[in-house]
């Protein structure tokens, strides 16, 4: 079974690398991430709501934003990050180590959901939303869900959101990557106008995730290719360009 | 400005995020919440654990008593004052 769908406009955020322009280079191996985040300005939410958003929330509601043209109202919408607000989460964890009281405004927005939270209240948006989370496939896993719920519910414009900042340094040792990468895409049924991809899947023994699914997407979104292999448990999910 | 004015002044900063407010930008008895300043009741909490960090002092929930040592500045400043001697 094929499951088509349209990618009306794709956002992405990495350091040193935001543009259209600048991801085409970077496909090209003609330019690479930088070492400083100079995180997006965000200057559209109102100082008051702004002061809350840490840098994985700044990050994602600019990819969700910028991909969604800064839409008020209903969009339904998949959010999807491996290791969610980890810095967030790291320094309520050392609170509770130190038996300090916890902040309730790190507490509170440090749940997986809470980015998506942020977005709805800040566009009025009543849409049904979704978090997920699946490990290193955590990429491909929301971009499923968002081609399937566009499918089943008939949904004429659905916006996935993908976001991992780098994890602190205490968990840096278990991890075989640690990038910076925010995804914005504004994905709509292939009856409209726009660039239009199939999804179909296969049942595999053995399908191991090598690299990052993430990166991996954007380097086939930006390319030539016109089709594209990516593991999610024992199922390989292939991306083809029409 | 007394000295424990000022220092609350800048715990609401700190503690609050107030990127964009210096202490001379809050005034004494103006409202904190809603009017004013414009705080809401996620930064009553927030306020109410720095308060406590800060000062040693616990500000009871929700009570009649709590939103008058909330009002502004100086409620608060008169507040930690009683309650640390």
């Amino acid at each position: 079974m094929e499951l088509a769908f349209q990618i009306a406009k794709c956002v992405a955020w990495a350091p040193g690398v935001e543009t259209e322009q600048e991801w085409c280079l970077w496909q090209a191996e003609k330019h690479d991430f930088s070492s400083d985040i100079s995180l997006p300005a965000l200057k559209a939410i109102p100082a008051m709501q702004r002061r809350r958003l840490s840098p994985f929330a700044k990050v994602s509601l600019h990819c969700a934003l910028e991909a969604s043209d800064h839409r008020q109202g209903d969009l339904p919408c998949v959010f999807s990050s491996r290791h969610g607000d980890l810095n967030r989460t790291t320094k309520l964890i050392e609170n509770v180590a130190a038996k300090e009281d916890l902040s309730p405004t790190q507490f509170g927005l440090s749940v997986h959901n809470a980015v998506s939270g942020l977005y709805s209240i800040y566009t009025k948006n009543q849409a049904p939303i979704s978090a997920i989370a699946s490990g290193k496939t955590s990429f491909m896993a929301g971009l499923v869900d968002s081609v399937v719920k566009l499918h089943v519910n008939q949904l004429d414009h659905i916006l996935y959101v993908y976001t991992d900042l780098s994890v602190p340094d205490c968990y840096s040792g278990y991890l075989d990557t640690n990038e910076s990468i925010g995804i914005g895409l504004l994905i709509q049924a292939s009856a409209f106008q726009g660039e239009g991809f199939k999804l179909s899947s296969a049942t595999t023994n053995h399908a191991v995730l090598m690299g990052i699914q993430s990166l991996d997407f954007l380097n086939f979104y930006y390319g030539d290719a016109i089709s594209w292999n990516t593991p999610v448990n024992k199922q390989t999910w292939t991306l083809t360009k029409n | 400005m007394s000295d424990l004015i000022l220092e609350i002044k800048n715990l609401i900063i700190d503690a609050l995020d107030l990127e964009d407010v210096t202490p001379d930008d809050i005034e004494d008895e103006a409202p904190l919440f809603v009017d004013g300043l414009g705080l809401d009741s996620i930064d009553a909490l927030e306020l109410g654990v720095a308060i406590k960090k800060a000062y040693k002092v616990k500000i009871d929930g929700n009570t009649e008593e709590s939103k008058k040592y909330f009002y502004s500045v100086k409620s608060l400043h008169d507040f930690v004052l009683k309650a640390q001697n």
